[in-house]
C-alpha cells in the first residue's frame, strides 16, 4: 500500500518498501538531491529535513512511518530564487567551503532560530551537536547566525509548511 | 609589453560563486549524479588481511538477478603506484590488507549488486602478517612484496628492499663530530603518531560511461590528470582513451589526490555498455581511507652551550600500509619538515616507507609535516627543558633567517620566521591570554613553528575572451572547497585584465578541454594555476592592446586595462570598453584567446650530494607558520579544552583575506582534531577498526574555538602577485601545538598523538609507558639500506 505524504507542500506517494529511509525516497525516488547522504547513521546531520515541523535526520526515518507527514526539504525551505535569512547570512559571511553539510545546517539553524530569537554562541553550538562540518571549523557558521540575530528576526514562515 | 599589474587590484573579499547553490541544495556532486538510468556498482572486498588466494569465483554472482557486469583482475592487467608500481587494482594471487578489492559488480540496483557480492567465492589460505612497522622491519619478517625487485620504479638506484618500499636520506656536515664535541648537551626523543582519517562528506566514487570508444569518468577527485593516467594504465589502454571531468568536490583534504576506484567504474561501463555509478559506502570509505600515515620517529640533537644546534640526526618510519602510494613521494618531505625551521650546523635524516598488512595510507593536508612538526616541536621543548632555556628565546635564536642553509643545503631567502614569532607575541598582547578560564584545571600555553613547501609544478590554463566582455578560464583545477578556483584564480585573472572577477567564467575541470595540471592540493593551485593563468592573460592582453592600439591610435605601451576598459595611461575613463575591442578583434584578427603554462622555477638548489631518494632536493616555495594555543586539562578526566588558539601565517599576499581566514579556521580545527580527538586504530586483523562517524571523533561545533589570526604578508614568493598557498600549511601545527601545550600543562613527557582524554589521563596518572622505539637503532647508519 502506498504511503502518502506532503513534500514541500505537494502531495506525493511512495509504493516501495516501507522500510526505505526517507533519505532514499527523496534522493532516488524524487531525485531531489539537495538532502545529502553522508553517514546514513544519524550522526552527521547532512540529511536533515523537516518532518511535521521538527528537524530530523531523514536517514533514520523509514518512509512507512511517515503516512500523512508534512516534509520540507532544503529545496522547499525558501521559495525558488529566494534565500531564507540563514542562507543569506551564509553567503554574506563567506561561510561555505565544500558545501556538503550546508543543506542540513540550513534546516537545523532555520528551525533553531524560529525557536530562539536571541541565541548565544554556545546555544548555537549546542544546536549544531547533530550537524558536523569537516571544512569550516564552525566558528564562521556561528558568526553568520549571530549576525541574523543582530539584523533581523527570521519570521516563522521561513520554514514553509 | 608586459606591464606590471598592480597586485593590490586583485585584493578583495570576493564571495564564493558556488555558495548559493551549495546552501540551496542545488549543487550536484558526483554522488548526486546516479539517476534511475544508471547502473549501481559495489566493490567486493577481502574480509581478512594477509592471505594467499586459492580461488576467486564470480560465476554465481554473474547469474544473480539484475547483474550486468563484473570487473575482475583480468580486466586490469597493469600495476600502478606513485614512484613504485606495486599495486594491482584487484587482488591477484595474494591479499595484503583487509578491505582490498577483489572485484566490482554492476547491477540495476544497489541491492542487487550487494546481493551478488555476497555470493562471490573467495578461497584463501592465511599467511603470516606484519601488522606494525616494528614487525615488518624485524629480521626474518615475512615480505609483503616478495617480487619488489621486479616492480617498475620511476627512478633507478633508489634504496629500497624487503619491506622497505622506499628510503630517502639526507646528510649534510659532520654529524658525528658534532655529537663528539665535549661541550654539547645531547637530547634524544622518541615519538609515535596514529593515523588521521579525512572523513570528507562526499566519499570517493565515480560515475563512468563508455562513449564513442572512449571512457568518460566523472569523479570526485583533486587530480583529474592522475585519474586519467591511472585508469588508462591499469586497463592497459592509451591515456587519450580516458576523459575525466570533475563536478564540485564534497571535501577531499588530500584523500582524493590519487586514483582509487575510478578505474573499476570505467571497466564496468565498458563491459555493460551503460553508465555506472560506483561509490564507497561510509564504512568502506572509513575502512579503506588513505589516511595520514602512522609513524615512529627518533630524533637526537647536540646543543651547544649557547643553545645552538650543532648536530641533529633522525629516523622517521612511515607506515605505507600494504602499498607504497603517496608515502613514497612524501618521504621527501621529512627533510623539509622535520629538518626545517631551525639552523642546523650538521644534520642527517633517514625517512623510510615501510610496508605492513594494513590498509594503504595516503596524503592528508600537510601530510607528514603534521607529525614531523609535532616531533620537531616537542623535541625542541625537550631541548629547552634539558638546557634550561626559554622555548621562545630558543626559537628566536635558532629559526632560519635570510641566507641560512636548510637541511639539504638550500639557501633560504628572507627573514620570515623570526619576525613572525615577534608578531605572535604582539598578537598575544592584543588578544590577551585566557588562563583565568582554566579554573581548577591544568593550564598550558605553547608556541610552535612550522615549515611546509608549496608543491608548485606543472599547470596550464587557457583564456577565451567573449564579446560580452567576460572571459572563460579553462583549467583542470578542481574546486574542493578551498576557494582556490572559485575565488583566488579568477581574482588573479581579473586583476590582470582589468575586469571584475564576476566576469571570469571558470570551466569545470575536464581533461578533454584543459591542458595538463598536477592537481589541486599541496597548496599549489593559486600559485601554479594562478601563474599559468597569468601567462595566458599576458597573451590575450597583448592581443587586446594590439587591436585597441589601432582603434585608439595610441601605442600599446601607453594603454592599460582598467575597469573593463582599455584606457590611455594616466587618463581614467578614456579609451573604449573591452567589449568593443574584443568585437573589433573578432572581425579583424579572429576571436582572442591565449594559453599559458607554469612549472617549478627550479631556482632553489640543494647542496650537491646532500640528499638521496628525494623527489626534489630543494623547496621551490617554502611557507611558514607560527601557532600558539592555550589549553586547560582536566586532571580527573584527561579532557583537554582549547581555551585560545592564535595563528601567524606566512601568506605571501592575501588576495582574498576573508577566504584565507576561513581556510585557516577550518584547518586549525582539523589540526586540533588530529591533536586531541581523532583516533584511527588497527585491529588484530590489520584492518581499521573505525566504521564511520559514530566511531571517529571529528571535531564538533562544541569542540571548536575561534582562531585569532594575523596574516604575515610580504615574504618572498614566486607565486603570482606574491601569493602563496594558504590552505594546506594551516593545519600543520595543530598536533604539535596541542602536544606542547598539554606537555606544559601537565608537566609530562608527551610522546604520542592523538592525545585523547584516556591518553592524557594515563599521562597525568603516570601510567603511560615511556616510548623507546627498540626497532630504531641508536646508531643512525644502521637505519639506512646499503
Amino acid at each position: 500500500m502506498a504511503v502518502e505524504f506532503t513534500l514541500n507542500g505537494e502531495w506525493r506517494d511512495f509504493a516501495g518498501d516501507p522500510r526505505t529511509p526517507l533519505l532514499d525516497v527523496l534522493r532516488d525516488g524524487c531525485r531531489m538531491t539537495g538532502t545529502k547522504s553522508v553517514c546514513r547513521a544519524g550522526f552527521c546531520g547532512a540529511c536533515t529535513v523537516m518532518v511535521g515541523g521538527e528537524p530530523v535526520p531523514s536517514c533514520q526515518r523509514p518512509i512507512g512511518m511517515l503516512e500523512g507527514a508534512e516534509i520540507v526539504t532544503i529545496e522547499g525551505i525558501a521559495p525558488p530564487e529566494e534565500l531564507n535569512p540563514v542562507q543569506r547570512a551564509f553567503l554574506e559571511h563567506d561561510v561555505v567551503q565544500c558545501g556538503m553539510c550546508f543543506p542540513g545546517m540550513v534546516i537545523t539553524l532555520t528551525d533553531f532560530l524560529r525557536r530562539n530569537a536571541a541565541p548565544t554562541r554556545s546555544g548555537i553550538k549546542e544546536a549544531l551537536s547533530g550537524n558536523m562540518c569537516r571544512c569550516t571549523g564552525y566558528e564562521r557558521i556561528i558568526d553568520a547566525v549571530m549576525s541574523i540575530r543582530e539584523t533581523e528576526t527570521p519570521a516563522a514562515e521561513a520554514v514553509s509548511r | 609589453m608586459n606591464m606590471k599589474v598592480d597586485p593590490r587590484t586583485a585584493v578583495m573579499d570576493m564571495p564564493r560563486r558556488d555558495a548559493r547553490d551549495k546552501v540551496t541544495g542545488r549543487t550536484r556532486f558526483m554522488v548526486d549524479m546516479a539517476g534511475s538510468d544508471v547502473l549501481r556498482a559495489v566493490v567486493v572486498r577481502a574480509g581478512s588481511g594477509a592471505a594467499k588466494v586459492l580461488r576467486i569465483d564470480t560465476s554465481a554472482a554473474a547469474r544473480m538477478r539484475g547483474v550486468r557486469g563484473i570487473a575482475t583482475a583480468a580486466d586490469a592487467p597493469q600495476l600502478h603506484g606513485v614512484g613504485v608500481m606495486d599495486q594491482p587494482l584487484f587482488v591477484r594471487d595474494r591479499i595484503r590488507y583487509p578491505g582490498e578489492p577483489i572485484c566490482a559488480i554492476a547491477a540495476d540496483t544497489l541491492e542487487q549488486a550487494r546481493a551478488a557480492a555476497a555470493v562471490v567465492v573467495v578461497e584463501t589460505e592465511e599467511m603470516p602478517a606484519c601488522l606494525t612497522m616494528a614487525e615488518a622491519l624485524a629480521p626474518g619478517a615475512p615480505l609483503l612484496h616478495p617480487d619488489w625487485k621486479s616492480y617498475e620504479c620511476i627512478v633507478d638506484g633508489v634504496a629500497r628492499g624487503g619491506n622497505i618500499a622506499w628510503e630517502g636520506k639526507v646528510v649534510r656536515g659532520d654529524v658525528d663530530a658534532a655529537f663528539a664535541r665535549p661541550d654539547v648537551s645531547v637530547v634524544e626523543s622518541c615519538f609515535r603518531v596514529g593515523r588521521q582519517s579525512h572523513f570528507p562528506f562526499e566519499p570517493r566514487g565515480a560515475v563512468a560511461s563508455y562513449e564513442d570508444g572512449r571512457f568518460h569518468v566523472i569523479t570526485s577527485t583533486q587530480v583529474p590528470w592522475t585519474v586519467r593516467a591511472v585508469t588508462a594504465r591499469v586497463m592497459g589502454v592509451h591515456a587519450s582513451q580516458v576523459r575525466v571531468t570533475v563536478p564540485p568536490v564534497g571535501g577531499a583534504f588530500g584523500l582524493k589526490f590519487d586514483a582509487s576506484i575510478e578505474p573499476m567504474a570505467a571497466i564496468l561501463a565498458k563491459k555493460t555498455g551503460r553508465t555506472v555509478s560506483l561509490v564507497n559506502s561510509r564504512e568502506e570509505e572509513t575502512q579503506t581511507c588513505l589516511c595520514r600515515e602512522n609513524a615512529d620517529i627518533w630524533i637526537r640533537s647536540a646543543i651547544t652551550p649557547e643553545g645552538k644546534i650543532a648536530g641533529r640526526e633522525a629516523v622517521v618510519l612511515m607506515d605505507a600500509g600494504a602499498y607504497g602510494g603517496e608515502q613514497i613521494f612524501l618521504s621527501t618531505m621529512t627533510a623539509h619538515t622535520l629538518g626545517a625551521g631551525y639552523r642546523l650546523e650538521s644534520v642527517r635524516m633517514s625517512s623510510r616507507v615501510v610496508y605492513t598488512n594494513t590498509p594503504p595510507n595516503g596524503a592528508f593536508r600537510s601530510c607528514n609535516g603534521a607529525y614531523n612538526s609535532f616531533a620537531l616541536e616537542r623535541h625542541t621543548d625537550e631541548i629547552c627543558e634539558k638546557i634550561g632555556m626559554d622555548p621562545m628565546a630558543f626559537r628566536k635564536l635558532n629559526v632560519l633567517s635570510d641566507g641560512d642553509p636548510g637541511t639539504t643545503g638550500q639557501i633560504f631567502e628572507g627573514d620570515v620566521l623570526g619576525p613572525m614569532l615577534d608578531r605572535m607575541e604582539a598578537l598575544r598582547e592584543r588578544t590577551g591570554t585566557r588562563e583565568h578560564r582554566a579554573g581548577d584545571r591544568l593550564y598550558g600555553l605553547a608556541t610552535t613553528v612550522g615549515t611546509w613547501n608549496i608543491f608548485v609544478g606543472p599547470s596550464s590554463a587557457t583564456i577565451n575572451l567573449n564579446a560580452d566582455g567576460s572571459v572563460t578560464l579553462i583549467t583542470a583545477s578542481v574546486e574542493i572547497g578551498s576557494g582556490s578556483i572559485t575565488q583566488g584564480v579568477p581574482q588573479i585573472v581579473a586583476a590582470n585584465l582589468g575586469i571584475h572577477p564576476s566576469k571570469v567564467i571558470v570551466k569545470g575541470a575536464d581533461t578533454d578541454a584543459a591542458g595538463y595540471d598536477m592537481g589541486t592540493g599541496g597548496g599549489r593551485t593559486v600559485v601554479s594555476m594562478g601563474a599559468a593563468a597569468t601567462a595566458a592573460c599576458e597573451v590575450v592582453r597583448d592581443k587586446l592592446l594590439d587591436t585597441a592600439s589601432e582603434l585608439l591610435q595610441t601605442p600599446p605601451a601607453d594603454l592599460v586595462l582598467r575597469n573593463g576598459r582599455v584606457e590611455i595611461r594616466d587618463r581614467p575613463g578614456s579609451g573604449t570598453t573591452i567589449e568593443t575591442v574584443i568585437a573589433r578583434a573578432e572581425q579583424t584578427k579572429g576571436p582572442i584567446s591565449g594559453s599559458g603554462a607554469f612549472t617549478a622555477p627550479q631556482s632553489a638548489k640543494a647542496m650537491p650530494g646532500c640528499a638521496a631518494g628525494h623527489f626534489f632536493d630543494a623547496m621551490d616555495l617554502p611557507v611558514f607558520i607560527v601557532h600558539e594555543a592555550e589549553v586547560a586539562v582536566d586532571p580527573d578526566t584527561g579532557e583537554t579544552e582549547v581555551l585560545a588558539y592564535r595563528v601567524v601565517q606566512d601568506v605571501g599576499r592575501a588576495i582574498n583575506p576573508r577566504a584565507v581566514r576561513g581556510q585557516i579556521q577550518g584547518a586549525v580545527i582539523q589540526g586540533i582534531g588530529y591533536g586531541i580527538h581523532e583516533a584511527v586504530t588497527i585491529g588484530a586483523d590489520g584492518g581499521i577498526e573505525q566504521t564511520g562517524f559514530e566511531t571517529y571523533h571529528m571535531p564538533l561545533a562544541q569542540d571548536a574555538v575561534k582562531v585569532e589570526i594575523d596574516l604575515y604578508e610580504g615574504a618572498p614568493s614566486c607565486g603570482p602577485m606574491g601569493t602563496k598557498g594558504i590552505a594546506e600549511v594551516a593545519i600543520m601545527n595543530g598536533g604539535a601545538t596541542m602536544a606542547c601545550a598539554i606537555a606544559n600543562a601537565t608537566g609530562k613527557r608527551v610522546q604520542q598523538l592523538p592525545l585523547t582524554a584516556p591518553k592524557v589521563l594515563a599521562l597525568t596518572c603516570g601510567i603511560e609507558p615511556v616510548l623507546d622505539h627498540p626497532h630504531i637503532s641508536r646508531r643512525w647508519s644502521d637505519n639506512i639500506l646499503r
